[in-house]
């Protein structure tokens, strides 16, 4: 019998330590592995052009502005489900992860958003002077606080962590999604999104906490990517998640700090 | 640009140095070296797409003669 026959016939070794995933992660001696350092310049591009399409859309405001930064959203989700996927409930993957399309992917993401988040600040400063520097530097705060505790072990995400958070993100994502359609029905926000009460800025707050922990799991899959030695594209793709909850934690804070500046 | 605008703004663009500083750092042992670490691998398929098959290298299988 060859050894090919062989092989084909009673297939690799059953050693479930040669068959487990780290092997299957390696990359070939051929292609550069991602780095951390990698990925810290990625995100510092990344939020460049965020920054950069936010200035064009804050500066030029006018109907065509408002369209462009709403193409920019809706682009933006759409390189976002092409390259994160989508996962809903009770169904599963409707579109599977694709982590290869990053290096394409995350450059027009950030730019859409960038539109986008021009647009909503600019509207928020004109209504509350002060309120964007703010917002983003407590955004900052929140994540450096956050990576400083991941950093050094403090807050330990497990499997059960994973679990709770994807959970309550979903269901924020959810909420959202029932939000726009009943707006689109009735012209009206549900009470609980909108109100600057004490309940609407507790709703406020817990979304900002689940968008805060949705950062230690971007610092988690950064991390063991690196050491893992996975591909050059993951360095994309680590910098576009961290920069999609900066994005969605940027939001999140702006709208509480324009709710307690409102009563 | 009132005190509070100031301060926030300081207080952020320190935080962003601090960030930006931290990110570039390997988390500590504490975190690394334990048993219940998500495995990402299983969410996010980052192995290579087109696994990179040598030929030309020597099979470890074991050697049967050719019948």
């Amino acid at each position: 019998m060859s050894k090919h026959h062989a092989l084909d016939r009673f297939g690799r070794s059953g050693n479930p330590v040669i068959r487990s995933a780290a092997f299957q992660e390696r990359v070939s001696g051929n292609e550069e592995r991602m780095s951390l350092e990698g990925a810290v310049n990625k995100t510092g591009i990344l939020l460049f052009l965020t920054v950069i399409a936010a200035a064009v859309s804050w500066n030029y405001q006018g109907p065509l502005m408002t369209l462009v930064s709403s193409l920019g959203m809706f682009v933006a989700f759409v390189s976002g489900i092409m390259t994160f996927g989508f996962y809903f409930f009770f169904v599963g993957w409707l579109v599977e992860p694709r982590p290869h399309n990053a290096p394409r992917t995350a450059p027009v993401y950030a730019i859409g958003m960038g539109f986008f988040i021009g647009l909503i600040s600019q509207q928020a400063e004109s209504l509350y002077p002060g309120i964007v520097i703010q917002a983003v530097s407590l955004t900052f705060f929140v994540a450096a606080s956050l990576l400083l505790a991941y950093k050094t072990g403090v807050i330990k995400p497990n499997q059960n962590f994973l679990l709770m958070v994807f959970s309550a993100t979903m269901g924020i994502f959810l909420t959202y999604l029932a939000n726009l359609i009943y707006f689109a029905v009735t012209g009206n926000n549900f009470f609980v999104l909108t109100d600057n009460g004490t309940m609407g800025i507790v709703i406020s707050l817990f979304i900002i906490g689940i968008a805060a922990l949705n950062l230690v799991l971007d610092f988690d899959i950064i991390e063991q990517a690196d050491e893992q030695g996975a591909p050059k594209y993951m360095e994309w793709f680590g910098a576009m998640a961290l920069v999609a909850t900066l994005i969605w934690l940027y939001i999140e804070i702006l709208r509480l700090l324009m709710k307690l500046r409102g009563r | 640009m009132s005190y509070l605008t100031i301060v926030t703004g300081l207080l952020g663009l320190i935080s962003v140095f601090v960030f930006f500083y931290l990110l570039k750092f390997k988390a500590s042992t504490k975190q690394t070296q334990r048993n219940d670490r998500i495995k990402w691998s299983k969410y996010i398929p980052y192995k290579n797409e087109t696994p990179v098959v040598d030929s030309e290298k020597e099979s470890d299988d074991a050697k049967f003669k050719d019948n």
